[in-house]
């Protein structure tokens, strides 16, 4: 069990579960995250041998019982560091606290999970509680501490905010205290620091690529995203603001797709740069935008981000 | 049997050896289903005084008393153990039995091996038979030791409390009052009527509901036995069934409600405007104020919370009796009272909590009660409804049932609050009836039209009226820009998604126990069932009862109901009162604690901690007494008493143990 000491410059310890998709598609997210939690006084460790949480759309749909022992191993590495896992992914999140949540509600269940995790020298116990990283920063935290390391604000930035589905719901097994049908926590981070939250129809409808459908069926993801970008054009917002990496690649690539598929029925193509909280908040906090991963070298192709960021940065240029 | 044998009396004083029957029944296969009971009653017999035992099939049954009756009356027995049901079922039943066969029917001692043995057990036979036969060895253990008691009476005072004077409370007061009682009559707010005065109209008969409220209400107001206590709320409760002391607290009106002759004057004049409560905000009223135009008593308040005490009203130009009163100060009235019947009623749940509705962020959301006074012809829009946005009077309006009923989350109930379906179907022919062109929908889980005559009332609204019922619990609105209301539902008969837009949305709210539950149960010691609602002391055959005895609820404050279930249960809890008043004496169990003088040390450790006022203190002999009728046996005092000098009746110290010892002897004899 590893206590924060008193000497210790961090109030709070974390086992940092990247998953598959901020690896290998936004590294800038990790690094955002890294340091935006560093600043605030979090440390992040690192979860030796973690895997894929495993996906839930995936995994869990074709046979439960694996799902449950991979989530639970994910879990068990941070409980031996003596840890909640954080992780930055709506659909780890998703996994990881819908096993936990699971396993502490079914005993026989939880023994089945230890028999096998015996098998490879480990042993889940379920008494840290896997969390988002909104939720280490709105509940852990809380606004009022975060506030606090918000250097710049914005004056005039209109954000459309997409949660995406796994950090609300299902609803009894997540964290927000009623707040699923209308929540307001990650509008609530996004505005401390100065920017408004636009309000647009269908807000908490999915991105589109959740459940394997980005996979299986390409067309009907941005089918999904399209409706979501049109909507948010017709609100105005300048950016869209995420937590998710799997929501952002597709609200990202998926304007490419939309713009491509769907460009007789959208008019003038999408271009809204589409931005991680963390980033948002390192911005804010003073951060470097370079080391924030919002400034690519536009030689490189084919990697993100698909949409270009600089409108963003010439409004950060301007109000900060 | 008509013919009425004289019982000789079984003498039992303690000093002659016990001579215990064991009856060990069969309960059909509640009990001999899962465990052996011959082999049961053949152990029974070997237990030390046990002279018999005996096993059938239906102890409760006329043969099966019988049975306990000829052994009593043979002098066969002397003690009586019956290994059954609970004795919340039955103990009553088997003590009346003793009783007739002139054997002191504290003899009498039941062993729970069906709720305690086989049905939690069915599926462990052996274990179940063992846990059977620990239960008749302690049963017996204890009867061995048992002493006769007698019953004490404790006289019934001939008057009434009735809490709430809703519908509910007003027919019970009604019933009390026509039946020769006294009946202190006590409603919060300022007036008698409750919710009932402020729905339109009523289903399926469409009775206006003022023209047949109102009347009930005059009738209260004119009857002599009845004492109204408006605007005052219980505040204390002592004492117990047939004797109880109650405390009441007028609130202050802040106008003398002799001299005030109603003129009204002072309302004309008042400058300050709030929203009126009566509407349901969709309507004002001034910081002075009558309720509603037939409230009785129809006296003015002045609501201090708003009132600014300019003093215009004071004037004696305005107020030419002289009858307002700024210094006005609450007053408590205390009243002995022989029963209390509850009828504290209902709230409307709050759907602001369930977020996917849009109730309090779009305004074209509004609430089943609010469109009732929206229809209601002396309502705001006088009986014109419009929506709140834009005051036009909507096209097409959708009804969304089970709003925070048939709800299995936290910020929801699981309960039918009954009424829904109902109403809703009223409300939506009650439109249609003004605007036939009008599209009406009715999202629904199931139509619950349960009642006489509400499933004509129900089939008509969609043959004749043309209302459309969708089966389907809408997962969202969102309004457009003119703030129409974009439904989006499963109609899940046609198993298709739709989408649907409608200019007003109303949200058919359940039922909630009144937001005093809480604060009535802890004054009068009464109970909650799991959904906040009174609990009766048998869902079936005691459903006017609680568990306090000389305490009675009635209406929706035990439970959803509609107005005729209501009234039926209001004249059931009148009933329930009447029959204890009327013989005049209730018979108390005697398992009072009783002080033994001579051990007593005059410390006054009991009388300290008793939760019931029930010791007194003999200054003169410096020891401690117990009233019997005060004490509730809760046996505080009994484990307190650092002499041993107090003794619980029933449950004295040699006899509990007796039973611990039997158990112990077990276990040491296993180990």
């Amino acid at each position: 069990m590893s206590e924060l000491s008193k000497d210790s410059q961090y109030k709070w310890r974390y086992g940092f579960f990247l998953g598959c998709v901020i690896p290998n598609r936004y590294p800038m997210i990790e690094r955002s995250i890294r340091d935006v939690f560093d600043e605030l006084g979090a440390e992040l460790l690192d979860l030796p041998g973690a895997s894929c949480c495993p996906a839930p759309g995936v995994f869990r749909a074709f046979h439960i019982p694996t799902w449950l022992v991979l989530a639970a191993r994910n879990i068990v590495i941070g409980e031996e560091l003596g840890v909640s896992t954080i992780t930055g992914c709506n659909g780890c999140y998703g996994t990881l606290r819908d096993a936990w949540y699971d396993l502490e509600h079914n005993p026989e269940e939880k023994k089945k999970v230890n028999e096998y995790l015996a098998k490879v020298g480990r042993k889940y116990t379920g008494k840290y509680e896997p969390k988002h990283i909104v939720q280490g920063l709105y509940l852990d935290m809380g606004l009022d501490y975060v506030k606090d390391f918000i250097k710049y604000k914005f004056t005039d930035l209109k954000v459309g905010v997409h949660y995406g589905c796994h950090i609300v719901k299902p609803s009894d097994k997540r964290p927000w205290h009623g707040q699923y049908e209308n929540p307001q926590f990650l509008d609530e981070l996004v505005e401390i620091t100065g920017a408004k939250s636009i309000p647009y129809k269908d807000k908490f409808m999915c991105c589109g690529a959740g459940g394997a459908v980005r996979t299986a069926v390409k067309e009907v993801a941005a089918d999904f995203t399209r409706e979501k970008l049109m909507n948010m054009r017709d609100a105005g917002v300048d950016i869209i603001i995420n937590c998710c990496p799997f929501c952002h690649l597709q609200l990202d690539l998926g304007q490419v797709e939309v713009n491509n598929f769907y460009k007789d029925i959208i008019g003038e193509p999408f271009k809204i740069p589409v931005i991680y909280i963390t980033q948002l908040l390192g911005v804010a906090m003073g951060m470097d935008p370079n080391r924030l991963g919002l400034v690519k070298n536009h030689e490189l192709s084919g990697v993100s981000p698909f949409i270009p960021i600089e409108p963003f940065l010439d409004i950060v240029k301007e109000q900060i | 049997m008509t013919e009425s044998k004289k019982i000789e009396e079984i003498k039992v004083t303690g000093k002659e050896k016990p001579k215990v029957g064991v009856y060990v029944c069969h309960c059909g296969i509640n009990i001999a289903g899962v465990i052996d009971v011959e082999k049961l009653r053949d152990y029974a017999k070997t237990l030390p005084d046990v002279v018999l035992a005996k096993d059938y099939s239906f102890m409760c049954s006329d043969i099966g008393q019988n049975m306990i009756k000829e052994d009593l009356e043979a002098g066969k027995i002397n003690r009586v153990v019956v290994a059954a049901c609970s004795p919340r079922m039955h103990e009553p039943t088997f003590r009346m039995v003793c009783k007739e066969s002139g054997l002191n029917q504290f003899l009498f001692e039941q062993a729970n091996i069906r709720e305690h043995a086989s049905w939690v057990n069915m599926k462990d036979p052996e274990g179940a038979y063992d846990i059977a036969e620990d239960h008749i060895r302690m049963a017996v253990a204890k009867v061995r030791k048992l002493k006769p008691l007698d019953v004490q009476k404790v006289q019934v005072e001939p008057k009434s409390l009735v809490i709430g004077a809703g519908i509910a409370g007003m027919n019970t007061a009604l019933d009390l009052a026509d039946a020769g009682y006294k009946v202190y009559l006590v409603e919060k707010t300022p007036t008698i009527g409750g919710h009932m005065a402020q729905l339109d109209k009523t289903f399926p008969t469409m009775d206006c509901s003022s023209c047949i409220l109102t009347p009930r209400m005059v009738d209260v107001a004119r009857n002599e036995n009845i004492e109204i206590m408006t605007y005052s709320e219980v505040v204390d409760v002592s004492g117990y069934v047939g004797n109880f002391d109650v405390r009441i607290k007028k609130k202050p009106h802040y106008i003398d409600q002799e001299a005030c002759t109603a003129c009204g004057a002072c309302v004309e004049t008042c400058p300050i405007t709030v929203g009126n409560e009566f509407e349901l905000g969709m309507g004002t009223r001034k910081a002075v104020y009558i309720p509603f135009p037939q409230a009785v008593p129809g006296q003015y308040t002045i609501d201090m919370d708003h009132c600014i005490q300019c003093g215009i009203c004071a004037r004696p130009e305005v107020c030419e009796p002289d009858a307002i009163r700024y210094d006005d100060k609450p007053e408590y009235v205390d009243v002995k009272v022989g029963t209390i019947i509850v009828a504290t009623g209902w709230d409307l749940f709050d759907p602001t909590s369930l977020e996917q509705y849009g109730y309090g962020r779009y305004p074209n959301v509004i609430t089943s009660f609010q469109m009732e006074r929206l229809l209601s012809s002396f309502g705001p829009l006088v009986g014109k409804p419009a929506r709140p946005s834009d005051l036009k009077a909507p096209h097409s309006i959708a009804f969304l049932q089970c709003v925070g009923s048939r709800y299995f989350r936290e910020d929801g109930n699981s309960y039918c609050s009954r009424v829904c379906c109902m109403y809703a179907t009223k409300q939506a022919r009650q439109y249609k009836e003004k605007h036939p062109e009008a599209e009406v929908y009715i999202f629904y889980i199931d139509i619950r039209a349960f009642g006489k005559g509400y499933e004509e009332f129900y089939e008509s609204a969609q043959r004749e009226y043309g209302i459309n019922y969708i089966r389907g619990r809408i997962a969202e609105v969102t309004e457009d820009k003119d703030h129409n209301i974009i439904i989006r539902s499963e109609d899940t008969v046609m198993q298709q998604p739709i989408e649907l837009k409608v200019d007003l949305f109303v949200l058919s709210c359940g039922l909630e126990p009144s937001e005093d539950a809480d604060k009535i149960t802890s004054l009068l010691s009464i109970q909650q069932s799991s959904d906040g609602f009174f609990m009766e002391a048998h869902p079936k055959l005691r459903p006017v009862d609680t568990l306090t005895n000389g305490i009675f609820v009635a209406g929706v404050s035990q439970g959803p109901k509609d107005i005729p279930d209501t009234v039926a249960q209001a004249k059931g809890a009148a009933a329930g009162a009447i029959a204890l008043m009327a013989k005049g004496e209730f018979e108390i169990e005697p398992y009072y604690a009783v002080v033994l003088e001579h051990v007593c040390s005059g410390c006054k450790t009991c009388q300290s901690l008793c939760p019931f006022g029930a010791i007194e203190f003999d200054e003169f002999k410096n020891v401690a007494r117990v009233n019997p009728a005060l004490c509730k046996g809760c046996g505080t005092c009994v484990s307190a008493c650092p002499s041993d000098a107090l003794i619980q009746n029933h449950f004295s110290d040699i006899q509990l143990f007796s039973i611990i010892d039997v158990e112990r002897e077990k276990s040491t004899a296993q180990n």
